[in-house]
């Protein structure tokens, strides 16, 4: 089996550059940085000093969904980037190295290729999300109050949709272009937008993937699954699949040496 | 004999500006072909469209028993000039994951490996990162990872151009022995590699086939010899005297030397020598000087 | 500022402090192994022990050498 050889090396690979220690571990600060700095935030303000004695600092008590939500933020924000980084020399830094002219002569299948390389980053992220979520919900439980896990789950699974889509973007790109900070701007750039657009034409883009996040806020809430949330996992899911399927295409169309 | 592959017509065009024109020429299996020529002659656009990695502007590139929609790379190893590995990788590693890539089974990769990591001579150093190899060394792991699937024709590209003397010396013994299993296609700027290892030569000049043939052959078309005659005195007379012998060709005259160029040199000599004995022309030097090889590559690619 | 200290909760915090301990270690190790980075070596040394959190991070996603 060709795919199984290529996604061999990439898991390999990916242990050998110590990326299946690093990515979970940032992952994982990102995820309990708000639980964590919100909790102890009366008493940071108060250490650093300058309000009078005798104020009282009020801060708003925050709901564990709410907590979990200000991980996610930081993902979006954050754990982006940090995917965004780590993906976009998968095959634009084979490409601009040289060694793809070594694999790529070989009877290699583009689809083979591209596909075991997105499955290989969407099990590393995965992966990451999952365990940084878990700590992320080990610290919503013993400093704001309980939530299930079976909530858990449920946000792991269509946040990480959201993820993939960031992937896909990642590998689409990276199939243009061989430069791998051109490939994580580009990324990063059309995220924005996607961003802008879903926010200017929020009455028709209901299912926007951008929405994810609000739509798993609101499964929070209602403690059920809203219509909508499947609705952008959907839209999330065919999109992606798009751009992967865009991305073979490509590279079968491109020249694979200068 | 039979025919391995043949390109027809093959074109390569970059931004307007033509690397590959035109281009026509046909394998025989079993032999060992050089393409020479200056550097940006068009060699390595030549051997990458070969490999696949490049997509020709016009022309067909095909192989002999290939089926239909069947993938060329299978049929073909290639080193580039400058072959990049996974550093990470042992050389073991990256021969069996570039075996697998090629449909071998694991072990068969394994085996092939170990088999090929002897005959390249690094076995000693098969467990080591590829990141460690030394120049050389990395010349023949890429030669190895090229004939792991047992290709009907392994294509290298200035496989010995940035190696020392040593290097240099392995790499062409080892390519003297392959020869007896495969084809082999490579491109070199130094026509005594080529003359060393090659039973054909196509020569190349800004994308064009300027001459080919084998290495006899081309000896023998442009060997255009000369014979150098100096006299005493009165050059100039003598050398209308010699123009009007039936063999001469042309002559002209440098530094006081007659240099004649002939149509036949057996028989010029013949004929400038008797002449010589019956008139006595006051002849102090005589030489017959054959051409050398790199003369005719100079003329071929200068033109 | 005692106070700051006595407040804290160090099973809330120690996690983080390993977290960023392990990050700082394994950068450490495959910076000592490298052959080379991109940029000079000895600078990535600093910006690994001294940038808070980030300096490991940019070491792998920046530093690291892909040949």
């Amino acid at each position: 089996m060709q795919w199984s050889t290529l996604f061999k090396k990439e898991m390999l690979e990916n242990w050998h550059n110590k990326k299946w220690i690093w990515v979970p571990l940032v992952i994982i600060l990102i995820a309990i940085l708000d639980p964590i700095s919100n909790y102890y935030l009366p008493q940071i303000i108060e250490s650093v000093g300058g309000v009078p004695d005798g104020t009282v600092i009020e801060l708003p008590e925050f709901t564990p969904a709410e907590v979990v939500m200000m991980s996610l933020g930081q993902f979006s924000s954050l754990g982006v980037l940090i995917i965004v980084l780590m993906s976009m020399g998968t095959i634009a830094g084979e490409r601009k190295s040289g060694v793809s002219e070594l694999i790529l002569v070989k009877p290699v299948s583009f689809k083979n290729y591209i596909t075991a390389k997105w499955a290989a980053l969407l099990v590393i992220v995965w992966g990451s999300l999952f365990i940084g979520m878990l700590a992320s919900w080990y610290y919503t439980n013993l400093l704001y109050g309980e939530l299930s896990l079976t909530a858990l789950l449920q946000i792991v699974f269509f946040y990480g949709l959201w993820f993939m889509l960031v992937i896909s973007l990642s590998i689409f790109y990276n199939t243009l272009f061989k430069t791998p900070g051109l490939v994580a701007f580009l990324t990063i750039i059309t995220i924005m937008l996607m961003s802008v657009i879903t926010q200017v034409f929020a009455h028709v883009l209901e299912w926007s993937p951008n929405n994810l996040s609000s739509h798993i806020f609101e499964m929070l809430m209602t403690d059920s699954i809203p219509s909508d949330l499947i609705g952008s996992a959907i839209v999330t899911i065919a999109i992606s699949i798009i751009l992967v399927a865009a991305s073979i295409l490509t590279f079968k169309n491109k020249e694979l040496a200068e | 004999m039979t025919t391995l592959l043949t390109v027809k017509n093959l074109s390569k065009t970059y931004d307007s500006k033509a690397a590959v024109k035109n281009i026509s020429f046909e394998f025989q299996s079993g032999k060992c072909i050089a393409l020479i020529g200056p550097n940006g002659a068009g060699k390595t656009t030549i051997l990458r469209t070969l490999a696949g990695l490049l997509k020709p502007s016009s022309g067909t590139v095909k192989f002999t028993d290939m089926k239909e929609n069947d993938d060329l790379r299978k049929h073909i190893g290639y080193l580039p000039q400058y072959p990049v590995f996974y550093s990470w990788m042992t050389g073991m590693e990256f021969l069996v994951y570039s075996g697998q890539l090629a449909f071998l089974s694991k072990t068969e990769a394994g085996k092939r490996a170990e088999d090929l990591l002897v005959k390249v001579g690094i076995s000693e150093a098969k467990h080591q990162r590829i990141g460690k190899y030394s120049g050389g060394m990395k010349q023949r792991l890429g030669i190895a990872q090229a004939i792991i699937h047992k290709p009907k024709l392994l294509m290298l590209d200035e496989p010995v151009s940035s190696l020392d003397p040593i290097g240099r010396r392995e790499v062409l013994t080892l390519m003297e022995e392959l020869k007896k299993e495969m084809t082999i296609l490579f491109s070199t700027h130094i026509l005594s590699d080529a003359d060393e290892i090659s039973d054909e030569l196509l020569l190349l000049r800004k994308g064009e086939i300027v001459e080919a043939g084998s290495m006899s052959e081309l000896r023998q078309k442009y060997q255009t010899s000369k014979i150098e005659l100096e006299f005493q005195d009165d050059l100039e007379n003598y050398q209308l005297k010699v123009n009007k012998l039936t063999n001469v060709m042309d002559s002209y005259i440098d530094r006081n030397v007659l240099h004649v160029t002939a149509t036949d040199i057996i028989q010029a000599r013949q004929e400038i020598l008797t002449a010589a004995a019956n008139e006595n022309w006051p002849l102090t030097n005589f030489t017959l000087n054959r051409a050398s090889l790199e003369d005719m590559f100079m003329k071929v690619v200068n033109n | 500022m005692q106070e700051f200290f006595d407040a804290i909760n160090w099973a809330v915090i120690a996690p983080v402090l390993v977290i960023q301990g392990i990050l700082i270690i394994i950068a450490m190790i495959d910076w000592a192994k490298a052959d080379n980075t991109n940029g000079p070596k000895w600078m990535w040394f600093f910006i690994i022990i001294f940038v808070n959190i980030f300096g490991p991070i940019l070491y792998f996603i920046f530093g690291r050498s892909q040949r």
